[in-house]
């Protein structure tokens, strides 16, 4: 027959897991905490400033004699990875990145950065010869853009945070919206301490990801509530953990199918996309796993926990959206 | 419910024609979609030109019907130069200021004459003292509001005219000018880093104004962001100087460290350091053109032609300084000191130097488009070569393709035939997706790729919860028809709430985002709008066909 991740008719009382999902989550979240402050992120330049440059590596240069070069005519930390491009015989590639520098004399931080960057582009050329020379790429972020895209990227998360829990005050109950943030938070925060332990580079597209990863969990959750709101309406006198679990029974088979089909083209960006997509689709994927689990142990366990109120509920708020149908 | 009725199939017939129309011109080259191709700017190359004549011959039998909007690539998909750059306002306005000294002088010296020592300026402050203030400060106050210039479209003052102790008068740049002012040089440097950058006017650069003092340059195609920076971040003040080339008065000047007053010591590209007048005979204002040329040994150099009443000051100058030097000064470096010969008519000169043909190229350009009223500093700059692009490109299409097939085949082992509707009105959404790009001339960057990709695995998921629940109805005994109808009603609630907040988390990134980011939020969006409308209006279609063709006693799913 066709292919079914969940059995039809299942009656698993997920509701009482709970607890033990509360301890792994518990544990989760604070090691989550502990790798984010003491191994710390790995912040690429978007956030932390300082320059990247991408050559093609002819093979008679070392990585060891670029990185001295460059730490000639810089300050600070100097690293130099070198990497293969995708493709069948593509060329090595040295990755260089160094540190925010210094103002010389009556040089603005910013115009400090730009230099280095120049600098250090014009030595490459000349350590490699110019005709052998491609500039794969090159990034150089001043301190002051650098420190106005970690705030803009925080105020978006935030911004998002509130409105989506807005929204789901105003469509189901409060108590909805506690449950659906508590998951966010902690989905969040699983993938920051993720890419903590890690060490995959945390720059805007990983931001992107985390609102991407926020937009999915809180669809995920909404799938749930949503059945749970109709539930409880059928069953009006049935235990509410009882409820949550038919609910979560009813929906697990989509939310496995689901899960699957975005797995599925995530990990063939992971595995195929080439190397700038990498980090994205890494905290992507992460980011849904915990998500799926997080609407079930987290978010539908906070609504259990507060409780939701039965007896006036609004009827079928659907009925605003008959007409699209 | 399951009666389809003609207008609806109309629509949804309508918006995949349009959508496929729109994301057709994709598929073609620019000469059959009808768009001119761009004059050759460099005749000997060979291939540039045989580019053009076949795009020009295909744009004389193109496709009429085809609207000519491609996808937009971004640049990390192109390759390119992007730069944020920053404008000071504190400089501007204390570079204004300055401008004002002149007019403080003629204002003060006139009959009767007030008596001051020289102002002192600090940044956008200046400080004038008086020396007989019992008689000339009120003066002094009145001339100074009278002289003071007004600002932009608002017609702000420039300054406030303070006085500060007994003797003292301060003159601030106001809170309003400064902004007016940054506004001003902010559109004014728009139009000057486009001449430099862009001499010819043919390059698909884009410059925008971001925030009250910053501006955006997007080069796609550029590779050389030093190239860029090193044109931009020149001030572009030229001068002609009268200039000493005697080498014992300049070694004396060198060694003292002092010159005569009208004088002053410059770096020359050919003698190390020259002496020049202090007050330049003609600026950059006086050139009417500047291109690039061949001197007389054939090397590259940079002629230009001076306007008309500039060309007939020069004239005098060189008739009356003959065998004497000239200095053509640009920031403070003496480019070229020849010697005057003969008088020079006309107005043309021509700047001789070691150049390549790109220096003389860039330096034209940067003549021509005149002084930077500011100093631009570089805040982000980003860089893409075209080799990582086309990867990107390849590794992007690559990705997608395979994404496609496992979340295809996914559906069609989930749930059979009707799996294979979803897959149907899932292709149509990646039709409707790149017509949509391309009808709003969106942007596709690689974030964004990977934001049609992610779109492929979650717009199955409207289609899944349709799904679920119609094999619930039907395992709860109902028929096919009302099993999809109930599926359907019920499913929509979910659905919708589900997509909006997923809509607010795109909308955000979007507003938020920069570059590449906005891209990802802008496919991820429009995703979300087409992944609804196919699921919801495609795939039912498809479905209520098959039921009122083939009129099956269950579905298979």
């Amino acid at each position: 027959m066709l292919l079914r991740l969940w059995p039809e008719k299942t009656a698993v009382s997920f509701m009482n897991l709970r607890f033990i999902a509360l301890v792994v989550s518990v544990i989760a979240l604070l090691a989550s905490a502990a790798f984010l402050t003491t191994r710390g992120l790995n912040l690429g330049i978007d956030f932390a400033g300082g320059a990247v440059i991408e050559i093609d590596k002819p093979e008679d240069v070392s990585a060891d004699q670029i990185r001295n070069r460059v730490t000639e005519l810089v300050t600070g930390d100097v690293q130099v990875n070198s990497a293969r491009g995708t493709g069948a015989n593509a060329p090595e590639i040295a990755v260089i990145r160094f540190e925010p520098q210094p103002p010389v004399g009556d040089e603005t931080p910013d115009e400090a950065q730009n230099r280095a960057g120049d600098v250090v582009s014009a030595a490459m050329r000349e350590l490699v010869g110019a005709e052998r020379f491609n500039l794969r790429s090159e990034a150089s972020v001043g301190p002051k853009v650098s420190g106005e895209l970690f705030r803009s990227g925080i105020i978006a998360l935030t911004v998002a945070l509130t409105l989506m829990m807005i929204y789901i005050s105003f469509r189901f109950q409060w108590q909805y919206a506690l449950g659906a943030v508590a998951a966010l938070f902690h989905d969040v925060i699983l993938t920051m301490g993720m890419f903590a332990l890690t060490g995959f580079e945390f720059n805007l597209a990983t931001i992107a990801a985390l609102l991407t990863i926020v937009g999915y969990s809180m669809n995920d959750t909404v799938i749930v509530f949503d059945r749970v709101r109709e539930e409880a309406r059928k069953y009006k006198k049935l235990e509410l953990a009882k409820v949550v679990d038919l609910a979560i029974n009813a929906t697990m088979s989509r939310t496995l199918l689901t899960s699957s089909t975005t797995l599925l083209a995530l990990l063939s960006i992971f595995l195929f996309g080439g190397p700038v997509l990498r980090g994205m689709s890494f905290a992507l994927i992460f980011g849904v796993i915990v998500g799926t689990y997080s609407s079930i142990f987290v978010a539908s366990a906070v609504v259990l926990l507060l409780g939701i109120d039965r007896g006036d509920q609004p009827k079928r708020e659907v009925e605003g959206f008959q007409g699209v149908s | 419910m399951l009666n389809f009725p003609l207008w609806k199939v109309g629509i949804i017939v309508v918006v995949l024609l349009w959508g496929t129309v729109l994301a057709l011109p994709n598929m073609f080259s620019d000469g059959f979609l009808g768009v001119q191709p761009k004059e050759v700017s460099d005749p000997t190359n060979t291939a540039a030109v045989a580019a053009y004549e076949q795009q020009l011959q295909e744009a004389d039998q193109s496709w009429w019907f085809l609207p000519s909007g491609k996808l937009n690539l971004g640049l990390d998909l192109q390759g390119g130069v992007y730069l944020l750059m920053e404008i000071d306002p504190a400089e501007i306005a204390a570079n204004r200021l300055e401008t004002v000294q002149a007019d403080i002088r003629s204002a003060f010296n006139r009959n009767p004459l007030i008596e001051r020592n020289p102002p002192v300026q600090n940044e956008d402050r200046l400080t004038i003292e008086i020396l007989n203030p019992e008689e000339d400060m009120d003066e002094a106050v009145r001339r100074l509001n009278r002289l003071n210039p007004t600002i932009g479209t608002t017609q702000t003052e420039l300054f406030d005219v303070q006085q500060t102790g007994d003797r003292f008068i301060q003159l601030t740049v106001t809170g309003n000018a400064r902004t007016a002012l940054a506004s001003d040089a902010q559109s004014k440097m728009m139009e000057i880093i486009r001449r430099r950058i862009d001499p010819d006017g043919v390059a698909e650069i884009s410059i925008t104004p971001q925030g009250d003092n910053r501006i955006i340059l997007e080069a796609p195609g550029e590779a050389d962001p030093k190239r860029i920076k090193d044109i931009l971040g020149q001030a572009g003040r030229l001068t002609f100087n009268m200039a000493n080339l005697d080498s014992s008065a300049i070694q004396a000047a060198i060694n003292s460290g002092r010159t005569l007053p009208r004088q002053q010591l410059v770096d020359s590209v050919d003698y190390g350091q020259i002496l020049i007048n202090r007050i330049p005979e003609l600026t950059g204002a006086d050139i009417a053109t500047a291109n690039r040329c061949f001197d007389e040994a054939n090397f590259p150099a940079v002629c230009f032609r001076l306007n008309s009443s500039a060309a007939t000051k020069f004239y005098n100058l060189t008739r009356n300084n003959t065998g004497k030097n000239f200095a053509i000064v640009l920031d403070g470096t003496s480019m070229s000191s020849p010697t005057i010969r003969t008088p020079i008519p006309g107005g043309n000169v021509i700047i001789e130097g070691r150049f390549t043909i790109e220096e003389a190229e860039d330096l034209a350009a940067i003549i021509e488009a005149g002084e930077l009223p500011a100093k631009l500093n570089f805040l982000d700059e980003r860089t893409v070569g075209p080799t990582l692009g086309a990867e990107s490109i390849a590794a992007g299409s690559r990705a997608s393709l395979i994404g496609l097939a496992f979340v295809g085949l996914f559906m069609v082992l989930a749930y059979g035939l009707i799996g294979g509707f979803a897959v149907g009105s899932l292709l149509s959404n990646i039709v409707l997706i790149i017509g949509a790009l391309s009808g709003f001339g969106a942007t596709l960057t690689l974030p964004g790729i990977a934001g049609i990709i992610l779109t492929i695995g979650m717009a199955v998921d409207a289609n899944v919860i349709v799904f679920e629940r119609i094999r619930e109805e039907q395992a709860s005994g109902r028929s096919p028809a009302t099993a999809i109808q109930a599926g359907y009603e019920r499913a929509l609630s979910a659905i919708l709430d589900a997509n909006i907040t997923t809509f607010i988390a795109a909308s955000i990134l979007y507003m938020v985002g920069s570059g590449p980011v906005k891209g990802f939020a802008v496919t991820l969006a429009i995703g979300i709008l087409t992944s609804v409308f196919t699921a919801f209006v495609v795939t039912r279609w498809l479905t209520v066909m098959y039921l009122r063709t083939m009129r099956p006693k269950r579905l298979s799913m």
